[in-house]
């Protein structure tokens, strides 16, 4: 199903929640909502599910008007972030609910339903579990059964909030390629909130980039990532450098594309070693350039440290900045917390 | 032993003796204040024998009276059940504005004397009262009658079940409601299926003391009742009109009933505890 949020807007007693958002979602897509606490991604998302109510604008389903819709007719499946199962039920009666609840003209037989939930088991590999009850289960199996429940309505729309936010790594990364197949085998539009760039990055189709309500950028992973509008987009979809010159003009330069030489070449700028720490494959080096005594963070991959290193506190280096990217007219805001 | 394992030793035999000290306060107290009056209540009751006991118990004014508390409690009870859930989920699931006044008037039963409570219901329908000349002209009789009784027992057991599903709502939040909207439930089916099996336990719970409650109340009851035997007497009244009458083996025999009310109230209360834990 295709949707389309045209010019909605949302606030909660004087905070503007969102503001006037446009949004086109063709049929199919795998799309995530990406932005910091507060971006308004998941209340768009709620928007979407009929979950709140708009205080203007449209939101169109396959072309017809759905702004004021109630919940049940808009064909959604919603997984919450702390995944919401019914305790007192089992896992069984979890996933059923949905079609138990339906009108009975339109109701399942109880031997369809049973039929069903077991496919469902089945399709999220947690047949085993059926006669459990949701706290017996670990976070990255509830997280399954939500998202059989979800399912079992045979949504148009799959709407998932924060997925993973509440799992720890290793699970979290199975699940991201687990969903990931699901979507394709299912091929229903998909759309996740995420504050964790790597999860939009790795799993999305089009990300659409939010900040204080509205969107800053709407594109492919490889877009948002590579061709930035401005400067939130770039500091929000990885590492950053930023560097103030005399005009108060910044710049920035994410930190594996500062080269590293152990020689001085070209227009490269000496910078002293303050701090090493290797994450796996990779090596963050903190430095300070000696021409403006401005702080940075380069990466590189551990056969380059090979090349120049081993590298300790005080040893000099020449970097070259050869990639940097500047934004028009922006506030400038401090540099804090984005490294 | 060294210096130090004597002062271990010695600290060690200190906390034990605290410990024997506090637990052997809390006994005595309970003892004397709880146990031993407990036992008199059903010793003066069947101290002249089996016979007298039950000869007090089935004597017209006191089945009356017993019929009479039954009546209430099964008026009082589901209607405050009802009340108190709709008031729980209102406050515990939706916010709005004066949320905080109607908490603290859910309260004002706890807070007031029933005394005052009581007074109230006559100073509104009695025949000076505010209500009173209506009422007369239409032959409606509250105060100094059942209705009266009843209302009075409705104002002082009003907050016991909201009280108890408030916290248990407020902490359950509303996303099991919100996933069985998105599921396609109706209202009728949220509440059943999935509000009401998650405050089951506290709700018993609330009920059990309330029922406990409307069925023990004397203050409220006794301003509004006119103690006009084998009419609006409860239990807790006739108590009273039998003691006050020096006929302390029927005063007791009757309070007994109260007693072994409260005793049931009491295991059925472990029992839904002990219940609710293990879920």
């Amino acid at each position: 199903m295709g949707i389309t949020i045209e010019n909605v807007s949302k606030s909660f007693g004087e905070y503007l929640a969102i503001k006037d958002v446009q949004l086109e979602i063709p049929s199919g897509d795998f799309i995530a909502l990406l932005g910091p606490s507060g971006s308004g991604k998941t209340t768009l998302l709620r928007m979407i599910a009929g979950l709140e109510s708009l205080d203007s604008g449209k939101i169109h389903f396959n072309g017809v008007d759905y702004s004021n819709k109630p919940v049940k007719e808009r064909k959604v499946g919603f997984v919450f972030q702390h995944y919401a199962l019914f305790k007192h039920m089992t896992i069984f009666e979890n996933i059923a609910f949905g079609l138990k609840v339906r009108p009975f003209k339109i109701r399942p037989s109880k031997q369809e339903i049973k039929e069903r939930v077991y496919d469902l088991l089945k399709f999220v590999q947690l047949e085993h579990l059926a006669e459990r009850y949701p706290s017996q289960l670990s976070g990255g199996q509830k997280q399954r059964i939500a998202l059989a429940r979800a399912l079992a309505v045979e949504p148009e729309v799959l709407l998932l909030d924060e997925p993973f936010g509440a799992l720890d790594a290793k699970v979290r990364q199975e699940l991201r390629h687990w969903l990931r197949e699901i979507h394709e085998k299912l091929n229903i539009t998909t759309i996740f909130v995420t504050h964790d760039q790597e999860e939009a990055l790795e799993m999305a189709d089009t990300i659409v980039v939010m900040n204080q309500g509205q969107i800053e950028q709407i594109g492919s992973p490889d877009q948002v990532y590579h061709h930035p509008v401005n400067a939130f987009v770039y500091r929000f979809l990885g590492r950053v450098n930023e560097f103030c010159d005399s005009d108060n003009e910044i710049s920035y330069i994410r930190p594996h594309e500062i080269a590293l030489k152990k020689s001085a070449q070209g227009n490269s700028v000496p910078a002293k070693v303050l701090h090493v720490h290797s994450v796996g494959s990779l090596v963050r080096i903190q430095l300070n350039r000696l021409d403006t005594n401005a702080l940075f963070e380069a990466e590189i991959n551990t056969e380059k440290y090979q090349e120049i290193g081993p590298l300790k506190k005080g040893d000099l280096l020449y970097a070259s900045f050869s990639n940097l990217v500047v934004f028009g007219n922006e506030q400038k805001e401090p540099l804090t917390a984005i490294l | 032993m060294n210096t130090k394992t004597i002062a271990q030793a010695n600290t060690v035999s200190l906390q034990g003796l605290k410990k024997w000290v506090l637990i052997g306060i809390a006994l005595a107290f309970l003892g004397l204040f709880i146990v031993i009056p407990l036992i008199a209540v059903f010793s003066e009751a069947l101290k002249k024998g089996i016979e007298l006991y039950f000869a007090a118990l089935t004597e017209p004014d006191a089945l009356s009276a017993i019929k009479l508390t039954l009546i209430t409690a099964a008026i009082a009870v589901p209607v405050n059940t009802v009340f108190g859930v709709i008031a729980a989920y209102a406050i515990a699931k939706f916010s709005f504005r004066g949320k905080n006044i109607l908490v603290t008037l859910i309260d004002i039963p706890f807070a007031v004397s029933p005394v005052i409570a009581g007074l109230v219901f006559v100073l509104l329908f009695g025949s000076q009262g505010l209500l009173g000349p209506f009422l007369e002209a239409n032959d409606i009789k509250i105060v100094f009658a059942v209705p009266g009784i009843i209302l009075a027992t409705l104002f002082v057991t009003f907050p016991f079940v909201a009280r108890e599903l408030i916290p248990i709502m407020q902490e359950q939040g509303t996303d099991e409601e919100q996933a069985g909207r998105i599921l396609g439930a109706n209202g009728w089916q949220m509440f059943f299926r999935i509000t009401l099996p998650n405050i089951k336990w506290g709700l018993l719970y609330g009920v059990i003391l309330c029922n406990a409650r409307a069925m023990g109340e004397f203050g409220a009851v006794s301003v509004v009742s006119g103690h006009i035997r084998g009419m609006t007497n409860t239990i807790p009244l006739h108590v009273e009109i039998l003691y006050n009458e020096y006929n302390f083996t029927a005063a007791f025999a009757v309070a007994s009933l109260l007693a072994i009310l409260a005793l049931f109230t009491l295991v059925l209360k472990s029992v839904v505890e002990w219940k609710s834990r293990k879920e």
